[in-house]
């Protein structure tokens, strides 16, 4: 202890020389705007550089988890990829007409009345035109489609349902690309007709039905059923398709509301064209 | 004793004013020649008597360094400097010590050690004042030539001040 107090003693010179610089120095960088400048300038260049140092040493020890990072998203990426062509109909937000511009949005609304047993079955959704829905929308659900909007209030639809004799969708055989209009036929909940596909098509039993896009209410390629039963019956150019849809109709509670921008713009052409002819 | 204090607080006012009032003036009048700038307070720090303790001497440089510096405002600059020389004083005594050692009582001025000793005393630490003063000045080392040049031409110019007073006023302490 003695030692140290002589040490620092001796040694009190050299400290207040050092205290007093170290004042004057910070007096300098702080109030002489040209020291300052070249302090700053300096201790920029110095901490950057060990930042730069830092963040390289750091990015090393972090690629182990970068590259795990780098894997996972690589194996979905390949998922999707690989998923393409098939899942066509999973849940999706927005179909993109192309990279900037999608053509299909959908609306997510709850299902708040439904009925399945009647000849005439409606389903009453809890967005209206406040959300933008308009009449003559679609409405699908994961599994498929389930209704035609119909009409609008401010806060409700009403589509009627698949399962109403008017309701007509237009559907297509996935693939071989043959289209007709599908109907229920009001004996099954389960069971609908497509009709208009020609004797001659390659459809066979088993193929997947989905709509055909033709109409601007579903986007293609939403699968509705499955064929059941098919035959032909005397004297018909057609064949008599039995389908059972895969639309869970009898326990609905989420559904999404078809929105095509170019809809009004796609009809208003369409109609154009069939008022000039009549 | 007494006379001792004021003599030095006369020496310290009579070379901050001359400094702050008429040498940085013509430091600033001859802007032709930016690299001269005479010099002087430091001789209150080289005048100091020589039984003051180190920490004191080092102390009053910083205060005299500072004064100037509110003249110049340059807050910092100077008083960097006359710590510095303050602090380096006490070296250079121990190296320039006489044989018979100092006497303790006097301040090291030319009656009392001589014309060579006090040439030799003052222009070393005015040199190493002046070499500081414009590091602090330019505050980095990229322009070396720059500051030795100035160092050079502003120590030859306080140096022939520095001299003449001594020799005109010639204190005894």
């Amino acid at each position: 202890m003695f030692n140290l107090v002589q040490l620092l003693i001796k040694l009190s010179g050299f400290l207040v020389f050092l205290v007093l610089e170290v004042i004057c120095f910070t007096l300098v960088v702080r109030y002489n705007g040209n020291q300052e400048k070249v302090y700053t300038n300096t201790v920029n260049k110095f901490t950057g550089w060990l930042q730069q140092k830092s963040t390289s040493t750091y990015q090393y020890f972090q690629l182990y988890d970068e590259n795990k990072r780098l894997a996972k998203e690589n194996s979905n990426l390949l998922d999707r990829l690989a998923n393409m062509g098939i899942n066509v109909q999973n849940p999706l937000d927005t179909a993109w007409a192309d990279t900037l511009q999608p053509v299909y949005t959908f609306l997510d609304a709850q299902v708040i009345r439904n009925s399945i047993n009647q000849h005439h079955n409606y389903i009453t959704l809890n967005k209206g035109s406040k959300d933008g829905v308009k009449p003559h929308s679609g409405v699908v659900t994961d599994d498929g489609v389930v209704g035609i909007v119909r009409k609008v209030s401010q806060n409700y639809s009403v589509a009627m349902s698949i399962l109403h004799r008017q309701a007509i969708i237009n559907a297509r055989v996935r693939h071989k690309n043959y289209f007709g209009p599908l109907v229920w036929k009001s004996d099954n909940i389960h069971t609908f007709n497509l009709d208009n596909i020609p004797k001659d098509a390659p459809v066979t039993k088993g193929d997947t039905i989905e709509t055909s896009g033709f109409s601007t209410m579903f986007p293609p390629g939403i699968a509705l059923g499955v064929i059941d039963k098919m035959w032909m019956d005397p004297g018909s150019n057609f064949f008599t398709i039995e389908v059972r849809s895969f639309a869970k109709l009898s326990n609905l509670q989420h559904a999404y509301i078809v929105r095509n921008i170019f809809k009004q713009e796609q009809e208003q052409l369409e109609e154009s064209v069939i008022s000039e002819d009549e | 004793m007494n006379n001792t204090i004021v003599t030095n607080i006369i020496r310290f006012v009579s070379l901050v004013l001359l400094q702050g009032l008429v040498f940085k003036n013509i430091g600033v009048g001859w802007e032709s020649f930016p690299y001269l700038h005479i010099i002087v307070f430091p001789l209150f720090i080289l005048l100091l008597p020589l039984r003051a303790p180190k920490t004191l001497v080092i102390f009053l440089s910083f205060v005299v360094g500072f004064t100037v510096d509110f003249l110049y405002d340059s807050l910092g600059v100077h008083a960097s400097a006359a710590v510095f020389t303050g602090f380096v004083r006490s070296f250079i005594l121990q190296i320039l010590e006489p044989r018979g050692a100092y006497n303790m009582s006097y301040s090291p001025t030319i009656s009392r050690m001589g014309l060579g000793w006090f040439a030799q005393y003052t222009s070393i630490l005015m040199f190493a004042h002046i070499f500081f003063y414009y590091s602090v000045e330019a505050f980095t080392f990229v322009y070396i030539a720059d500051i030795l040049l100035k160092t050079l031409v502003s120590f030859i110019a306080s140096m022939a001040f520095i001299m003449i007073f001594q020799l005109l006023f010639n204190p005894k302490q």
